[in-house]
């Protein structure tokens, strides 16, 4: 069942994963020349060494583990097991859609990316005497059901859960959690309300806030159109695409950027979006910036692509969303994703030219010994947000209250990490009430359909960290 | 076959087998929130959800034969009903339900004119379009003002606050913690009031005199007319009453998950088809087939979604068929539960059961007319 915003991921991987199985290209190197600018994290200057899992055995973080904010564990149902130490073995809950349609197949490898590192850091005893143990529960991505699998979660004695797909999945259940002092890590959502400490502290965000990717390319576009541009928005009428509009209208008239048309388009409307296409045509703006969802990424590049045919003197710098940036769906629009600007902070796995970043290699290695090979790409957002999550559980196991609930999450909200995957300087942060957000740097990134790879644009954007 | 018992009707037999039947029913109501586990609970919910929807969509589909595909619209009445009056008129989540049942009865109503001249596949496109159009409706500029529009509801539900809250019965504590995950009984005593209410709504309906009404016009409309059934009066209040009751669950869903969305969960037209199945899966016209229906179908989506990525756990002698796939294949699985169930049970769980325990116990129904002529001369004797 299709839903909301966060199913434009849900959408995107599935296309990615029927091209996947179509076409079993997903990390078969291109034999061309690629020119692509991605670079290895141990290359980048990035704060911290990135070394390969492999090569260290365990991730790094970059800083000592801070000491600021501190959750208050006083309003919890049972503060004694909040504060209580984990011993032998950690519990990690999640819920994703595993069965219920195109989402249960788009996410499917995002929980196996997940659930594969959780693997590989026992395999490494990256928790020392502490295993992990893990329990992904069933919710059809619909929020009616994520409760019933969160109380299934709660009563096998899960001591944190973390990468629960979906923004009303992860509101239908943070009350619950926080109100059982339950760490809700990493929600696999974009939304700005995932940085409400005050009233949710035990919960945190895992995606860059759709806002934030939204201001990166706003101010991309002032880069590109020093004197201003004309602005026509393409964008899913939906939670998920209003978060962008509204943020990017709030920084368009700042940037000398006027807005001359709005279209959209349904969250589980199918149809190819022609009029909508043809109306921003016919203003013949600068830049289109497109927000659509999964499967539509596909159909309006497609229906651009048409209309630009037809308008021959009519040549906008077009801008998607990050969740369209897989070069799996972008192959699927073929030529007509050729040039389009969007925006990434994970290295392309399957960029050949990625191919010997010790971090890309340990990870398709391992990815293709559990046969996972075929998912390399769709799979990488879950494998980092699991080895977030396991680099702040050995932030809390280095604290002086050893590894506890409440240790876990106040190492969550003081908490400064780069991921192995990550692209050149790219740091995940959090600082308790002053950086709600984990992540909130982007690097522009430019499509080249003919050799499927992505040029940087322009250094890495971080100004919008908090 | 020749049953091996036979029993009256209305006989002391029948009621020793309702009454026990009865006791089983309550002890397990009170066994579930007071000593089931939380996962239990929870399902449970999930199922009085579903049960209270596909009830709704029985009386008008199962016993009216008027079809709805736009049970997912009335669904969402009730969810935004109680997020908007909790959110922003402050008032009780049990408040927001009659006011619920009320909105979503006069959209019934009104729904029912085009039924009054076109039926079938037809009442099914108009029907369709409802459910269709109610997500955009929510995001309407000229009503976002209480919809909040594409971004939804949130605090919709109980604010019990950061206290521990209980109530307590000399140590029985009937609704949970009032907090967090032990806030479950509550919600759990709210549905399954939920459902009893629409159960008993919809067996006083389908036992009475409009009962009756709605049957014939299921059976045969031109008949039902000829017979003196008033056509448009007897559907629009059945159309009106489903679309109510159907609401009751979407307050229930608001009430639980704390916040309500245009594009999510069953408010889509998704879930009218998710009614429909619950409805079919338990047995169409029967009073109790959309009870045993959602119970199946909570109890194998639970099943099949711990099936999904775990091929080891998948039982023997479907596992080959399944296996093979590295994509979930919960959804496979219950695609062939549900053709092998139409295979067996073409009248869904109920007209299963009802056909196997006919071969065993035969219920002799009373003479027509012996309850009345009974009741007639007991009241002369009392003169």
């Amino acid at each position: 069942m299709i839903r909301r915003k966060s199913v434009r991921l849900a959408a995107a991987l599935a296309v990615g994963a029927v091209l996947v199985a179509a076409c079993s290209s997903d990390d078969k190197p291109n034999s061309d020349g690629t020119t692509a600018s991605t670079v290895a994290p141990t290359e980048s200057g990035a704060p911290g060494t990135t070394g390969a899992p492999g090569t260290t055995g365990a991730p790094d973080t970059t800083e000592a583990p801070a000491t600021g904010w501190a959750v208050d564990t006083a309003d919890c149902i049972d503060e004694d097991a909040a504060n209580a130490p984990i011993e032998g073995t950690i519990k990690i809950g999640s819920v994703m859609p595993l069965t219920g349609g195109v989402a249960a197949a788009a996410f499917a490898p995002v929980k196996d990316g997940f659930t594969t590192y959780l693997d590989y850091a026992n395999s490494k005893g990256l928790l020392g005497d502490v295993k992990i143990e893990y329990d992904v529960q069933d919710d059809q991505h619909s929020k009616d059901q994520t409760p019933g699998a969160v109380s299934k979660l709660i009563d096998g004695g899960v001591n944190l859960v973390s990468g629960i797909i979906g923004s009303a999945d992860n509101a239908a259940v943070r009350d619950t959690l926080n109100d059982n002092c339950i760490p809700q890590l990493n929600a696999l959502t974009g939304l700005p309300a995932w940085g409400d400490v005050e009233n949710y502290p035990w919960t945190t965000g895992g995606l860059v806030p759709y806002d934030v990717e939204s201001k990166v390319y706003a101010a991309q576009l002032k880069e590109l159109y020093p004197n201003g541009a004309k602005v026509a928005m393409f964008y899913v009428n939906s939670e998920f695409g209003t978060a962008y509009v509204d943020a990017f209208k709030e920084l368009a008239g700042e940037y000398g950027l006027e807005i001359v048309d709005e279209q959209t388009v349904e969250a589980e409307d199918s149809s190819k979006p022609t009029s909508q296409v043809t109306n921003i045509a016919a203003k013949k703006p600068d830049v289109v910036m497109a927000v659509p969802l999964g499967a539509g990424c596909v159909s309006f590049l497609t229906e651009l692509a048409s209309a630009k045919a037809q308008n021959p003197d009519w040549k906008p710098a077009t801008f998607i969303t990050n969740t369209c940036a897989s070069s799996l769906i972008l192959g699927a629009a073929g030529p007509a994703a050729d040039g389009l600007y969007t925006s990434g902070n994970i290295i392309d796995v399957t960029n050949p030219a990625n191919a010997a970043v010790p971090a890309v290699k340990e990870y398709i290695d391992y990815m293709t010994s559990v046969n996972h090979g075929d998912i390399v790409s769709t799979a990488a957002a879950g494998w980092t947000i699991a080895e977030v999550t396991v680099a702040i559980l050995m932030q809390a196991q280095a604290s002086p209250e050893g590894l506890t609930r409440a240790s876990i999450i106040n190492a969550a909200r003081n908490f400064t990490y780069t991921p192995t995957l990550g692209r050149p300087g790219v740091v995940d942060k959090m600082d308790g009430e002053n950086d709600a957000f984990l992540a909130q740097s982007l690097q522009v990134l430019q499509y080249n359909a003919t050799t499927a790879t992505f040029t940087d644009i322009g250094k890495l954007i971080t100004q919008f960290e908090s | 076959m020749k049953p091996l018992f036979r029993i009256k009707s209305g006989g002391a037999a029948s009621w020793v087998i309702r009454l026990l039947v009865t006791a089983a029913l309550f002890a397990l109501a009170l066994w579930i929130p007071t000593r089931g586990s939380n996962p239990t609970i929870g399902y449970c919910l999930d199922a009085f959800v579903l049960m209270t929807a596909a009830m709704s969509l029985n009386l008008l589909l199962g016993f009216t034969g008027q079809i709805s595909i736009g049970h997912s619209a009335f669904f969402g009445i009730g969810a935004y009903a109680t997020a908007i009056g909790v959110s922003r008129y402050h008032y009780s989540p049990f408040v927001t339900m009659p006011i619920a049942f009320a909105i979503a009865f006069v959209l019934g109503v009104i729904v029912s004119l085009p039924a009054l001249r076109i039926k079938g596949i037809y009442l099914a496109l108009v029907t369709l379009a409802l459910g269709l159009v109610f997500p955009q409706f929510l995001k309407w500029p000229k009503v976002v003002g209480f919809t909040k529009g594409p971004k939804g509801i949130d605090a919709a539900g109980f604010n019990f606050g950061r206290k521990n809250r209980t109530y307590s019965i000399f140590g029985w504590k009937p609704f949970g913690d009032m907090r967090g995950d032990g806030s479950l009984p509550l919600y759990f005593w709210i549905g399954l009031g939920m459902v009893v209410i629409t159960y008993l709504v919809c067996r006083g309906v389908v036992k009475s005199r409009v009962g009756r009404s709605i049957v014939a016009i299921r059976d045969n409309e031109t008949a039902a007319a000829v017979m003196g059934v008033n056509l448009p009066v007897t559907k629009a209040i059945v159309f009106g009453l489903s679309a109510g009751l159907c609401a009751l669950p979407g307050c229930l869903s608001t009430i639980r998950t704390n916040n309500v969305l245009p594009d999510s969960g069953y408010i889509l037209v998704i879930g009218s088809i998710v009614f429909l199945v619950v409805m079919v899966i338990g047995g169409a016209g029967s009073l109790w087939g959309p009870i045993v229906g959602s119970v199946v179908y909570t109890f194998v989506r639970v099943k099949t979604g711990e099936w999904s990525g775990h091929a080891e756990r998948i039982p023997g002698i479907i596992r080959p068929m399944f296996d093979w796939s590295k994509s979930p294949v919960g959804d496979g699985i219950f695609a062939v539960l549900l053709i092998v169930l139409m295979f067996v049970a073409p009248f869904g769980f109920v007209g299963l059961a009802k056909r196997w325990t006919a071969r065993v116990v035969a219920v002799t129904p009373r003479p027509a007319g012996t309850g009345t002529l009974l009741a007639a001369s007991s009241a002369t004797a009392e003169v």
